[in-house]
């Protein structure tokens, strides 16, 4: 037996290092200590059933954070939690006069109508990466910024936007960036150029998937909680709330990469894309993407909920077959079922009580509006950053709308809804925030601190708009109450 | 979350300077796979165990096919047989396999390249790289440590179907 090479040994080391504790017993041990805390304390004007919603939050809220079972196992967690503590088939019987919630409530998040929509979102952006249809649109589009590299740049941020409206933010990150790195390979190793084309793609994503409410996961989990409460938000007006901020941010984040990294090259040119596929089930890809694209977007007109449009292309996908068993269950199932596990926590936080209980701890009255809706910002932006955008979103935006709810505040639930789910895609300071950070970060082509910049400058513009010009701007032209 | 997955390529070849300079030619990916090397088969055998003791996936084993005992071939097609190490991606680096020998390769061991001695290491790296993405692609390993190094664009491509968190 002989000696490895030496330059295996300290990433070897390395690797061998762990923490002194695991963060999955560590995650475990505080869930179990909370619900012991949350059942035993004598919490004032806190019923039975919202101490128990009270363990159960507390237990997702570390679970979330910690990441000690998977994001969707936690989702799944709660569910069952919610069914055995607080529902009509509770195992440990609740008082009398409790209104328990029915157990098929719980169950019912996982098809609630807004992963309905957004399960018509995914057949069709893996239908387009299954026909190509995203590179090769993005080849077309591309195409006419020409070849200097801040017209690229500008060009690549916006068709990743535009991609990532409609598919993961994640897998449109992977597609682009794979586009990307021969282009990068090309580039003399000390062209600053490399590091903006390398953070174009996931800034981008990350901003986009803020466009419409099948774009990520944060929107789907604003627009369940709003509509459990009866406030339903079209596909329209979600982008015309969203689209124009989407554009600001990009547009910032274009400046400042192509200020902070200016090209040492001249021109620069991206291959991508080629011939459209002209088989059949293309064909039907392409007519039901744009069938369904122009009935989310007509809503007005004929007043179909975008939440039943959506179940049209997952019907004429399989139905002709565009679409098989293996497309099925490619799809990304565990996504639905966090959004699932979140708006189940938001429904059990609201018929509990627990929601009116956790607002009336701080008396908001003294807090003028601006500065409440900084602290949710800047909180979400915070939590999101570190941690799921999903699970920032899940944890706070019942929360959230119930505060608005409330008469403590003066801010509607649509407003604090938009507001966190927002916040949550503006975070993206860190490696760790989005997966599309993750795989920029992957490549090596940029460092932590390349993400930390431009994150700062994107979470810094953002949530100033957000703050302080869009609600005054969404209320004047009647987008929100 | 699943600890990262740290994946190994084996070398079995007899002569310890043609050995040494293999091991050399691959240390550009030292940060990203675990570099073993044996040489003969029994040695190769021990090899493959110590590693699985030590947490680390086979991706692909490199062998020449003249080796004292057992060759490097009858090797492949054991590893093939096998059913742990069925999905190793697997290269003959050598100057003396004779057609049948290379027949037997492909047909019985799913030999996956074959190098001819000389070789030239640009060449080697890149039939690593490119083996090695194989064996992510086709095995589920999360592709994401290895897009710096190996074949970025082909793990990327892999990942398209990620969703969101």
């Amino acid at each position: 037996m002989t000696t490895p090479p030496t330059t295996s040994e300290p990433a070897k080391a390395a690797r061998r290092t762990r923490p002194a504790i695991d963060r999955s017993q560590l995650g475990l041990a505080l869930s179990a200590a909370w619900v012991v805390i949350a059942l035993l304390v004598p919490w004032a004007d806190l019923d039975p059933a919202g101490r128990r919603m009270l363990a159960i939050f507390g237990v997702a809220v570390v679970l979330w954070i910690t990441e000690a079972i998977p994001l969707y196992a936690t989702a799944v967690v709660i569910i069952l939690a919610e069914i055995a503590l607080v529902s009509d088939e509770a195992v440990w019987a609740l008082p009398a006069g409790f209104d328990a919630p029915a157990y098929t409530t719980f169950y019912a998040a996982l098809a609630h109508p807004v992963l309905m929509l957004f399960l018509g979102g995914f057949l069709l952006a893996d239908g387009a990466a299954k026909f190509r249809l995203d590179r090769n649109l993005a080849g077309l589009l591309l195409a006419p910024f020409g070849t200097r590299p801040s017209a690229l740049i500008a060009g690549l941020m916006a068709i990743t936007a535009l991609l990532s409206m409609f598919m993961s933010n994640t897998a449109t990150t992977a597609s682009m960036m794979a586009v990307v790195l021969p282009v990068v390979a090309g580039l003399s190793p000390d062209d600053p150029l490399r590091s903006s084309l390398a953070l174009s793609v996931p800034v981008a994503a990350n901003i986009g998937g803020l466009g419409t409410p099948v774009g990520t996961p944060p929107n789907a989990i604003a627009l369940g909680r709003l509509s459990d409460d009866g406030i339903g938000i079209d596909f329209l007006t979600w982008m015309a709330l969203a689209v124009p901020l989407v554009i600001i941010v990009l547009a910032v984040a274009w400046f400042y990469l192509i200020r902070a990294y200016p090209a040492r090259t001249e021109t620069v040119e991206i291959r991508l894309g080629g011939d459209f596929d002209r088989s059949r089930p293309a064909r039907v890809l392409y007519l039901t993407f744009a069938l369904t694209v122009v009935l989310w977007l007509s809503e007005p007109l004929h007043g179909i909920p975008s939440t039943v449009v959506g179940f049209v292309p997952v019907v004429f996908l399989l139905a002709f077959g565009v679409m098989n068993s293996d497309d099925l269950r490619q799809l990304n199932w565990h996504v639905l079922w966090l959004v699932g596990g979140g708006i189940a926590l938001g429904s059990g936080v609201a018929a509990t009580g627990l929601d009116r209980w956790l607002v009336g701890l701080i008396d908001w009255s003294d807090l003028p509006v601006a500065a409440l809706t900084l602290v949710l910002v800047v909180f979400a932006l915070v939590m999101s950053t570190v941690i799921s955008n999903s699970a920032t979103a899940n944890l706070m935006i019942p929360i959230g709308v119930s505060l608005a709810a409330s008469d403590a505040i003066a801010i509607s639930p649509v407003l604090a809804a938009v507001l966190i789910a927002v916040a949550c895609s503006l975070a993206m300071a860190l490696p760790v925030s989005t997966p599309p950070n993750a795989i920029a970060h992957a490549t090596g082509l940029i460092e932590t601190r390349d993400l930390a910049r431009v994150g700062t400058v994107v979470a810094a513009v953002g949530s100033a708009l957000v703050v302080f010009l869009a609600p005054a701007v969404w209320q004047a032209l009647g987008l929100v109450p | 979350m699943v600890d990262r997955v740290e994946l190994g390529v084996l070398v079995v070849e007899d002569e310890p300077e043609v050995r040494d300079a293999i091991v050399r030619d691959l240390a550009p990916l030292g940060s990203v796979l675990r570099v073993e090397s044996a040489d003969d088969v029994p040695d190769a055998r021990e090899a493959l165990e110590e590693l699985a003791d030590d947490d680390v996936v086979v991706a692909l084993v490199l062998v020449d096919h003249r080796l004292p005992g057992t060759t490097g071939v009858d090797f492949l097609v054991e590893l093939d047989h096998t059913p742990s190490t069925r999905a190793v991606r697997k290269v003959l680096i050598t100057g003396q396999a004779d057609h049948q020998d290379t027949i037997k390769a492909v047909n019985q061991a799913r030999l996956n390249h074959y190098i001819a001695k000389p070789w030239q290491p640009d060449e080697l790296l890149a039939v690593v790289r490119s083996a090695v993405t194989d064996f992510i692609i086709a095995t589920g390993v999360d592709p994401l440590p290895f897009v710096a190094h190996l074949d970025g664009p082909r793990l990327l491509e892999a990942m398209t179907h990620r969703g969101d968190r």
